[in-house]
């Protein structure tokens, strides 16, 4: 049985391989961890922006410098019409008694605030040479936004994954080579897991090379390695769902966007919603999933933890399997 | 007439199919989830731990400047529990902030770094002023770290008094601003209402291209443009309803609704007419699907500069969904502008347009029988 998985993953792999679609989905989400690398330094270092009449007062435009992002324009005009545009800027503007702050008037509270104390400290001459608070860090590199969009990104590895499956299976069926299994030798398990194992494979390796590429060199990758083959269960459960009960690609899509419900709303659960009332998203695999990414993205987590987390998503997994086996197996004859 | 009975024919089709009622049932889904689940607005309270390494008289004089921001104006006795350890704190919780006082420098080392969350002792120096000592993660900006370093050279009161005597002059007065929850319904409409068209035109053309569809189409006298076209419009008219559904519900009948019907349709057209050209290029759906996944990350960064205020780089801007996501949100402020959504939809009617023409060009190629 096992030489017929193989040599059923292996006909995929060629299939996929020649049709470069195994590369597609192995490259994608490491062009995306490159992505992540470029966007996560710019969104870290936001601060306000400040625009500012050029040579008007270059001591205060070095001070600002340090605390917020400086535009420096033509004149008031230019200063003006920056303040104006679309986006949250605020001018610095000189007037008979020291500068005001000119706001567009639609900017978050918290940012017209913040330039306020910035031209209070800097008319205020407080330097930061004089700086009287000592800073100690704690060691901390990854910001946690990044660590966020990583573990997005390891969860849709394990969709795409699921995709995978399933679109293979669909062409499959398209074919009509899915009923000619049954007059092979080949069982329907070893098809199915035939069929499984290059989701998996390619949910392994990328999430292995999504971590090392976002830096994140130090985490267990046997942890990380077995939360995502646990996710990849859901994706190949789904996968089969909607490769062999749907005609047509039109049904596999809308299946695909309802698979997106239930992980967009975990992660929104676990990063918005306090205490208790993550309860209320302990039904769902992919918070489990998003959990243990954390965890392990964090190095905060221990092996018994990571098992109970990796357990509930297998037993939930388990019950969706108990359920829908009937029609795993009806969308096999 | 050839049009309106070809588009006739796909809604009856589709109608037949599944992708339709996904698509309503999603709405209801998200709209479910706008109305009980995000709240009017976020509560942005951060946690800090403290140690007040003062004389006692100090202590007490800097526990009362913290309660009177206080929400009941008393002092918490609490227990937490991190990292195995227990530790006995004194809470203060204000609208924004929740102030742990703990009783040593080490407890408060040891929960900002299972916490993650900012920690700080507060002494005296040689001068007999305040001075702090941060704990800080290490991922914070240098410019996050100047200002901290420097917060608290000047004496609170005194900076209190002067930053009220800021002046602050506005461009627009009379700024209304939209709750927290009717700030998610421009992300929402346009990821899963417009930008699904892409990946959805994409699926058609590929189920009718197994069959044979368009191939047959070529040798009718009915034009392919025309075939395709009555494809983006049902998946309009389905953009269209499961926007209605996430947003009248949700805003009322307090915004311009032949606005929002405009800029879904353009911007729906846009995304059809880009997942139509993407089709044109590969043989089966897994190829395409690939290129349109990558695609649709890169359009779900402008969704991160949207709720991150200050971070806004041109090149988010030149993303076709920054537009798209400000035009949505112009249309549901209170006094949003009209100008803007009216200049994004002709942009995108322009753009799908222009798409539309090149996809046309190369189904004409490539379906030659």
């Amino acid at each position: 049985m096992i030489k017929r998985i193989w040599f059923i993953f292996l006909r995929d792999m060629r299939i996929n391989l020649r049709e470069l679609m195994t590369i597609y989905m192995l490259a994608i989400p490491l062009i995306l961890a490159v992505g992540i690398n470029f966007l996560s330094p710019s969104i870290n270092d936001t601060s306000v922006n400040l625009a500012l009449v050029e040579g008007e007062n270059q001591v205060q435009a070095a001070y600002f410098d340090d605390f917020a992002h400086v535009h420096l324009m033509a004149d008031e005009q230019a200063v003006r019409g920056r303040v104006g545009a679309r986006d949250d800027v605020l001018g610095v503007l000189a007037q008979e008694n020291g500068y005001y702050i000119l706001a567009q008037g639609n900017e978050p509270e918290s940012v017209v605030e913040y330039a306020r104390l910035l031209n209070v400290l800097y008319e205020s001459d407080v330097q930061l040479e004089d700086a009287r608070s000592e800073i100690i860090e704690l060691g901390r590199t990854v910001p946690p936004l990044k660590k966020m969009l990583v573990n997005i990104l390891l969860l849709l590895i394990s969709m795409l994954a699921g995709m995978l499956i399933s679109v293979n299976i669909l062409e499959e069926k398209v074919d009509q080579t899915v009923a000619a299994i049954n007059v092979t030798p080949t069982s329907r398990r070893a098809f199915i897991l035939g069929k499984g194992i290059t989701g998996m494979f390619v949910a392994v390796v990328s999430s292995i090379a999504v971590i090392l590429i976002t830096g994140f060199y130090n985490v267990n990758i046997g942890q990380a390695a077995l939360v995502v083959l646990s996710v990849t269960m859901i994706s190949l459960i789904i996968g089969f769902l909607q490769g062999l009960n749907s005609d047509d690609f039109m049904e596999a899509a809308g299946s695909v966007k309802l698979l997106f419900l239930p992980m967009a709303g975990s992660i929104a659960g676990y990063e918005f919603v306090k205490g208790n009332w993550q309860i209320f998203f302990y039904w769902s695999p992919f918070y489990w999933a998003y959990r243990a990414n954390d965890m392990i993205l964090a190095q905060s987590g221990t092996w018994l933890q990571l098992v109970i987390y990796v357990g509930i998503i297998m037993v939930i997994c388990g019950v969706i399997y108990a359920l829908m086996a009937p029609r795993v197996i009806k969308g096999l004859q | 007439m050839k049009m309106w009975s070809s588009f006739k024919k796909e809604l009856i089709l589709a109608s037949r199919g599944f992708y339709f009622y996904v698509e309503l049932g999603f709405a209801i889904v998200i709209l479910l989830v706008v109305l009980f689940a995000v709240p009017e607005d976020f509560s942005t309270t951060s946690t800090e731990y403290l140690f007040l390494d003062l004389p006692r008289q100090g202590q007490e004089a800097f526990k009362d400047v913290l309660l009177e921001n206080d929400i009941d104006g008393k002092i918490e006795e609490v227990e937490i529990e991190a990292g195995g350890n227990i530790y006995t704190a004194q809470l203060m919780v204000s609208d924004e902030q929740e102030i742990y006082i703990l009783d040593s420098e080490q407890a408060v080392r040891d929960l900002a770094y299972s916490e993650r969350n900012l920690g700080a002792v507060v002494q005296l120096d040689e001068d007999n002023r305040l001075s702090y000592r941060y704990y800080l993660q290490g991922y914070e900006s240098t410019r996050l770290k100047n200002l901290l370093s420097i917060l608290f050279n000047e004496s609170t009161l005194v900076l209190e008094e002067r930053i009220n005597n800021q002046e602050v002059k506005v461009l627009t007065a009379g700024f209304e601003p939209i709750t927290d929850r009717e700030n998610t319904i421009p992300p929402l409409v346009a990821f899963s209402g417009s930008l699904m068209g892409m990946f959805v035109m994409a699926a058609y053309i590929f189920l009718d291209k197994k069959e044979g569809v368009i191939e047959a189409y070529a040798v009718t006298p009915s034009s392919v443009w025309r075939y395709l076209l009555s494809k983006v419009f049902v998946l309009l008219l389905t953009t269209l309803v499961s926007g209605l559904i996430i947003v009248v519900p949700v805003m009322g009948f307090s915004i311009n609704y032949g606005l929002l019907l405009l800029l879904l349709l353009a911007t729906g057209f846009f995304s059809s007419a880009l997942g139509l050209l993407i089709a044109s290029f590969y043989d089966n759906m897994t190829k395409a699907f690939g290129v349109i996944y990558f695609l649709f990350f890169i359009l779900m960064v402008p969704g991160i500069a949207y709720f991150i205020p200050g971070w806004d780089p041109f090149w988010v801007k030149i993303i076709p969904t920054y537009p798209m996501l400000q035009g949505f949100k112009e249309i549901i402020l209170p006094k949003g502008d009209i100008i803007y959504p009216l200049l994004t939809s002709a942009g995108f009617l322009a753009g799908g347009l222009v798409v539309f023409a090149l996809t046309n060009i190369r189904f004409k190629r490539t379906l030659r029988v």
